[in-house]
């Protein structure tokens, strides 16, 4: 028992060093500035149901429309910010708790665009 | 035993209800690989968390608990299973999250182990889990066998681990809906906290029986007998079962006021309380010398040795050096009742005549009653025990409930004789409390 449990242990803290270490080695990622398009908050408002949810989130326009069965909360709470200005909802996700670096990660996923400066 | 699968199921039911609930609230994500990943990291979480809060309810040493679990031996041992299964779920909680966050990029990965400070109750959790790996690192004996006053120092830790893994889990709960986190972990924190707060703040007032020494009996070089007589209330206990002695004698130099487990040696009807002590230790050597007057506290009873739905069985006992005193404690018990209700044999193992402490009394007691008989095994005379001088002097010990306490080499001795001989049932009594 003991030694299992010492096992685990030394492979927690080996795990932890390994993710260290391909993180370093890694290139960070190069991203390509896309041109992408630019949607107006009155566009982005016709996307507003769970079947075709777009949002506008820091300035950029995701379609959320494929994520959103993927949401681990109901789908019902996403609801309300489907086609609209999300920032709020993703920085409090309603309970005053930002969503973690994995979630932001998440999101660039489902980018689609950008929102029109002037508009925004 | 009967009782004590009862105990071990609702134990185990009570300890897994917050990961099934989240097993069926959130069921295993289906495409994405990084997505079981973290969905494993939160399930091990949930029953890490609900492991080490049992665990911490387990540890309160309420007397009249651990029967239920077959003895505070047995319970202890259950604790360090349970400790040892939340310290391994809790050490794969993170690392679970942190390589389902790789998919998404490796900045994802150990931005889930590392986030910005802002991110509190993340950092709240390693704290827990560091204060874990403090705590658990001597009773898995990490580096060598612990001394065991720092380990029970140590252990204390847990107090504030409770707490900040409560902090950790609250509001970062993915798994189940927050009013039902809330209720579940609410529940079973206050639970913990109340045990722990029994055992690391109350239990010296409300659990230790104030006793005066009363009489201090040499029994061999390095065995004495001490008397106490309770100052306050009595102790309810059944015979064979032990109780945690603390002195608080500041001449004796070593030990004041640390608790240490000893077998009573006396029949609950007598006035006061007896215990066989043999020089094992630092403290038991120093108990030697304790003198009438002195003032100790007791805490207890514990223990399971006797279930008392056994009374009634005939029965072997099998004895080794100080391994005596449960047997002495029953025996003298049998003294004032006029005997067992059936054949009881007690076979007294000792290098020779001088390490047989007690067995002049144990013969006078089978002498003036019936049913109980007493043989004398002298190792230096006879060598080991062996079936073969079992069924001289209890011809019938195979169909017998075993009763087995000594030291370890005898113990597994008469373990692997007694599985060769086809008895499978018999009961034991190890101070290996570690």
């Amino acid at each position: 028992m003991n030694r299992l449990v010492y096992t685990v242990f030394v492979f927690f803290w080996g795990g932890i060093a390994t993710l260290l270490i391909v993180h370093w080695l890694s290139a960070p990622p190069v991203r390509v500035p896309a041109e992408l398009p630019t949607f107006t908050l009155d566009e982005v408002a016709e996307h507003d149901s769970l079947d075709d949810c777009w949002m506008a989130i820091r300035g950029k326009v995701y379609d959320l429309t494929e994520y959103v069965p993927e949401h681990p909360t109901s789908p019902r709470v996403l609801e309300r910010w489907c086609g609209r200005e999300a920032t709020e909802g993703m920085e409090t996700k309603g309970i005053g708790r930002p969503h973690s670096r994995y979630a932001w990660e998440l999101l660039e996923k489902y980018l689609i665009g950008r929102l029109e400066a002037d508009r925004h | 035993m009967h009782r004590r699968g009862t105990a071990i199921i609702v134990l185990v039911l009570i300890l897994l209800l917050p990961g099934l609930l989240a097993l069926w609230l959130y069921p295993l994500p289906v495409d994405d690989a990084g997505d079981r990943l973290r969905w494993a990291g939160r399930i091990v979480g949930v029953l890490g968390l609900s492991c080490l809060l049992v665990n911490a309810a387990l540890s309160s040493r309420l007397p009249g608990f651990d029967p239920w679990f077959g003895g505070l031996t047995r319970l202890w041992r259950l604790h360090h299973y349970i400790g040892a299964a939340s310290f391994v779920l809790l050490m794969l909680h993170p690392l679970l999250l942190a390589y389902g966050a790789l998919p998404a990029s490796t900045g994802a990965a150990v931005g889930t182990l590392f986030p910005p400070l802002a991110d509190l109750w993340v950092w709240v959790g390693w704290l827990a889990l560091l204060g874990m790996m403090v705590f658990l690192a001597p009773s898995f004996a990490f580096f060598g066998a612990p001394h065991y006053q720092r380990w029970k120092g140590l252990h204390l830790v847990s107090g504030a681990v409770l707490v900040l893994a409560l902090i950790h889990a609250l509001p970062l709960s993915a798994m189940l809906p927050p009013v039902w986190a809330w209720s579940i972990w609410m529940l079973f924190g206050l639970v913990a906290a109340s045990a722990f707060a029994y055992r690391a703040l109350f239990s010296r007032r409300l659990a230790r029986f104030p006793c005066r020494v009363s009489e201090v009996k040499p029994l061999a070089s390095d065995v004495v007998e001490i008397g106490l007589r309770p100052e306050g209330s009595r102790l309810d206990y059944r015979p064979g079962q032990f109780v945690y002695l603390a002195h608080l004698d500041r001449e004796l130099g070593i030990g004041y006021n640390e608790q240490h487990p000893f077998t009573l040696s006396s029949a609950p009807q007598e006035d006061g309380l007896r215990l066989g002590i043999k020089d094992l230790g630092d403290l038991s050597g120093a108990l030697q010398n304790i003198r009438p007057g002195a003032e100790v506290t007791v805490e207890g009873p514990y223990g399971d040795f006797f279930p008392p739905d056994l009374d009634d069985r005939a029965a072997l006992w099998l004895a080794g050096g100080i391994g005596i005193t449960p047997f002495v404690g029953r025996a003298r018990a049998l003294g004032h009742l006029g005997g067992p209700p059936a054949q009881t044999t007690l076979v007294y193992c000792a290098e020779n005549p001088s390490r047989s402490y007690y067995l002049d009394e144990l013969r006078q007691i089978a002498d003036s009653v019936p049913n109980f008989q007493v043989a004398s095994h002298l190792f230096e005379r006879e060598g080991a025990l062996t079936a073969d001088y079992l069924d001289t002097v209890c011809p019938d010990w195979r169909r017998r409930e075993v009763f087995l306490c000594g030291p370890p080499g005898m113990l597994d001795h008469c373990r692997r004789m007694l599985r060769r001989a086809g008895v499978r049932r018999f009961h034991t009594e190890e101070f290996d409390l570690l």
